[in-house]
């Protein structure tokens, strides 16, 4: 009985090491009695946080091809700061979708904010910040209306922000006339988006406060948990007392928010939009919600989707060395390659899960300290 | 020479022995009513039929004087059965004449393209022969409810005029029939009848099977009790057949007085319920029993407001809305579903937060966290108070077993200490030992002074659990039960004829 409260052990090695680790151990009750040590190593297993091992490979394959240039703090710079207003994005699509709902307009809720931004120190004399504010509030109106066509229209999500995303394309292209706009934001402005705090590029601070926030509501908050209910059943959510409408509408309204602080981000590094900006967002940050939903608990989560992003992002820029031509089409590949692998490693977890469940049943009939011998599911 | 001749009909489940030895004849041209309560082999007989199940050695069966092997469906389909469900198997999106052409194939002309104005034809003077009138070319979601079972009858006799289709099984076709339609369906199965097919008819309504049947067969504990002519029974005659000498329980314990009144229920209409008005009593558990299609099972949810409602519902004077759970929640009603799969839980989350949805507030301490040791000591608390095995919160609820579950889905009702504890098959899918636990939370509540009340179409579990019955037919109450009254007979018998008061 106790053994098997463990977490979860899906792989053989870190099973097999847990299971002696238990042997010099009392027996205890209760997930949270179980020794440390063997929570660690059940909770490192490639399995659990494959995308780590992933970076990892990287890590080692793309500093022996480019010794002098991949382990530079140069390059680590260079990806951290690239990558934080993919992540924002990437949170932003992960609300919606524990509540099974899919924002596709992120990628142009980040070009509208962006674009606004950008218009607004051009042409008004608005202080920087208060053109930020307009821009953050504009597109948590775009996830109010993305969220008024599901919740009230009774649309698919799916086709919902689809259209939403292409309304925001077209005000983005009215605002820029279809050209490229150049701000002149003030110094004190674009410090914000390009200082470095004890060596680390400030905007990934940013990134870390979002990320901490959002994980502390998603996984220690009701409304963590009302956001996944819905989307595991909403049905069910709805007849325990589950406002699952204005989980959703309020999913939407979040992930605006969240695209709009991305948008502002952007401006602060480099005060240029174009229209094209947006869209080439939407793909990678899905791709890094879906690989990091594989991470640590099998269903989409902050830190595996930073993760996920992490590791994918540095094997970008490992190949992008290792080739002459400056390599373009290795993004692309990359991202497409992940987000197959990444889809298909999470459609098992549930099947998973219920294989070691009833292993585990099966085995403390026979046996109660046998469990941790089962062989992965 | 009858159309179809079973001898000897047997099937043995392990422990069980779901027919025995039956004999049954139906003619060409006859409308051959099947009926018998739950359990009492009909269903056996009719997958036996379909080749779903493989009867016991010795078992004959004899289309036309020919002895026929129903190994698969394919055999029983080459020998003449056909089969129209409850569940019709027609695609809502598809028009009548694609509808009609599924499992069949469409006719094709040059390069596979398909003969439209063929099958349209083909498809149309069908619907004319059974007496329909409506375009073949409509969407089947625009038809009305029978004359949807009209097409799955179309395309089960399709092929009836080459010799293909002989015997036509209808099972329950008016079980989600609205009452004004089923005369329509009668005069559909007069007109198969009259192109010289066997019909098997199976009903829990009695009135039909009086009004549609020739001759009537009955089944009881997997024997056949008879054949009649549907002239030679009447209603009591039929029940009294079907019921047969079932013991009456003893009575129980004594039933609890009941305090004041906390439901009230007025006026409440859906799709079957026609205008039910009751009180349910602190302290009391109240049942309701019915066949499938009573209302039964529409009962509970449009109480709780799963759905839009007619009628008003109260909880001590306060008035709750319909098609708005929290409504009902805040006004302390609680709802155990019937369809634990779709609305019990949320199955990939872990038991534990399962547990602690209907009020995770209740948990949080500052910045309105969830403190896991509450919340773990809360879990661990009803874990052990329902012996929930295994005894392991994190695991994800799917991987429980159905009565595991089942608690889980009650305890986090308990847990709101409910006013009013509504239960809908309380037990269904569940094994001996959770069903034992289960009636004992139900009892407990009750004791605990929540109105307690529970629909369930196990007509023992009603007499085992319930001081006070209702029994619903047609949308309607038609009689009620006290404690000293009731027993699985009784409530049968009540259930199936709907005019026999308590005490009459």
């Amino acid at each position: 009985m106790e053994i098997k409260n463990r977490p979860k052990v899906e792989d053989a090695p870190a099973a097999a090491t847990s299971g002696s680790a238990n042997a010099t151990l009392p027996p205890s009750s209760g997930r949270h009695d179980v020794p440390l040590a063997r929570r660690i190593l059940a909770g490192i297993g490639p399995r659990r946080i494959s995308a780590v091992y992933l970076f990892i490979l990287f890590a080692v394959v793309f500093s022996l091809i480019n010794p002098d240039t991949f382990l530079t703090s140069a390059t680590f710079r260079l990806v951290f700061s690239e990558g934080v207003v993919t992540c924002l994005l990437a949170l932003a699509f992960l609300i919606p979708l524990a509540a099974n709902a899919y924002d596709l307009s992120i990628g142009n809720l980040m070009a509208l904010s962006l674009g606004l931004c950008v218009w607004l120190n051009l042409h008004t004399g608005l202080p920087a910040a208060a053109a930020a504010l307009l821009a953050i509030l504009a597109c948590i109106a775009a996830g109010a209306f993305s969220g008024f066509v599901v919740v009230k229209l009774r649309v698919n999500s799916f086709i919902a922000t689809l259209g939403t995303s292409q309304i925001l394309l077209a005000l983005v292209l009215l605002l820029s006339g279809n050209s490229q706009l150049i701000a002149e934001f003030p110094d004190s402005y674009k410090k914000l988006g390009t200082d470095m705090v004890g060596g680390i590029p400030i905007v990934v601070f940013y990134l870390l406060g979002v990320s901490i926030l959002l994980w502390f509501v998603l996984e220690h908050t009701p409304v963590g948990r009302y956001l996944f209910a819905t989307g595991g059943n909403e049905q069910a959510a709805r007849l325990t007392g589950v406002r699952t409408d204005r989980v959703v509408w309020g999913s939407l309204i979040a992930s605006g928010a969240i695209c709009g602080l991305a948008g502002v981000v952007y401006s602060m590094r480099t005060g240029i939009f174009s229209s094209t900006t947006g869209p080439g967002y939407l793909f990678p940050a899905v791709a890094a919600v879906f690989l990091g939903a594989s991470q640590f608990q099998q269903r989409p989560n902050v830190w595996g989707t930073l993760i996920a992003y992490f590791a994918l992002a540095f094997g970008i820029q490992g190949l992008a060395l290792s080739s002459t031509s400056g390599a373009v089409w290795s993004q692309p590949l990359f991202e497409g390659v992940a987000l197959i692998v990444a889809v298909s490693l999470a459609s098992r977890p549930i099947v998973a899960k219920l294989r070691e469940a009833r292993a585990d049943k099966d085995l403390e009939a026979i046996e109660p300290d046998a469990a941790p011998a089962k062989t992965p599911g | 020479m009858p159309l179809l001749e079973i001898r000897d009909m047997s099937k043995t489940f392990p422990g069980t022995r779901a027919l025995d030895r039956v004999d049954l004849d139906i003619s060409a041209g006859e409308v051959h009513a099947l009926v018998g309560q739950n359990g009492s082999g009909k269903s056996t007989l009719i997958k036996v039929l379909a080749g779903f199940y493989e009867p016991d050695p010795g078992t004959v069966v004899r289309v036309d004087g020919e002895e026929v092997e129903l190994n698969d469906s394919a055999a029983s389909r080459a020998a003449g059965f056909r089969f129209v469900h409850q569940d019709l198997a027609l695609v809502d999106e598809l028009s009548v004449v694609e509808n009609l052409a599924l499992g069949r194939g469409f006719q094709t002309g040059a390069m596979g393209r398909i003969r439209w104005r063929e099958e349209r034809r083909a498809a149309q003077a069908m619907l004319d022969s059974l007496g329909f009138d409506f375009d073949a070319r409509k969407p089947l979601g625009s038809l009305a409810a029978a004359e949807r079972t009209g097409v799955a009858i179309a395309r089960a006799m399709w092929d009836w005029e080459d010799g293909g289709a002989r015997i036509l099984v209808l099972d329950e076709p008016t079980a989600t029939l609205p009452m004004a339609e089923v005369e329509t369906l009668f005069r559909t199965v007069r007109r198969v009848r009259e192109r010289g097919l066997g019909v098997i008819y199976v009903s829990h309504r009695l009135d039909e099977v009086f009004s549609i049947g020739d001759r009537i067969s009955i089944l009881r504990d997997g024997k056949k009790v008879g054949t009649y002519k549907t002239s030679e029974l009447d209603e009591d005659k039929l029940i009294a057949l079907m019921v047969g000498g079932a013991v009456t329980r003893a009575a129980g314990e004594k039933a609890a007085p009941g305090g004041a009144p906390v439901l009230t229920v007025e006026g409440l209409c859906g799709t079957v319920l026609r205008g039910l008005s009751f009180e349910a009593k602190a302290g009391q558990v109240l049942g309701f029993a019915g066949l499938t299609g009573s209302g039964r099972e529409e009962l509970l949810p449009l109480i709780f407001g799963a759905g839009e409602r007619l009628g008003t519902v109260e909880v001590e004077g306060r008035k709750v809305k319909a098609a708005k759970p929290q409504s009902a929640i805040d006004a302390g009603i609680a709802l155990v579903p019937a369809d634990r799969l779709h609305q019990g839980g949320v199955f990939d989350m872990s038991v534990s937060q399962n547990l602690t949805l209907t009020d995770p507030g209740r948990l949080t301490g500052p910045a309105k966290a969830i403190l896991p040791g509450r919340e773990r000591s809360e879990v661990r608390d009803w874990i052990g108070r329902l012996d929930v095995r295994p005894n392991s919160p994190d695991l994800p609820l799917a991987a429980l077993s159905g009565g595991n579950q089942q608690k889980i889905v009650i305890a986090k009702w308990l847990r709101m200490s409910p006013r009013v504890l509504l239960l809908d098959e309380p037990t269904q899918g569940v094994d001996v030992g959770a069903k034992a636990m289960i009636h004992a939370l139900v009892r407990e509540a009750a004791a605990a002074g929540a109105a307690v009340v529970v629909a369930s179409g196990d007509d023992e579990e009603i007499c085992d659990i319930c001081d006070h019955v209702y029994v619903l037919r047609d949308g309607e109450i038609v009689g009620e039960l006290s404690q000293e009254q009731m027993s699985i007979d009784e409530v049968g018998r009540m259930q199936l004829a709907g005019r026999v008061h308590a005490g009459a």
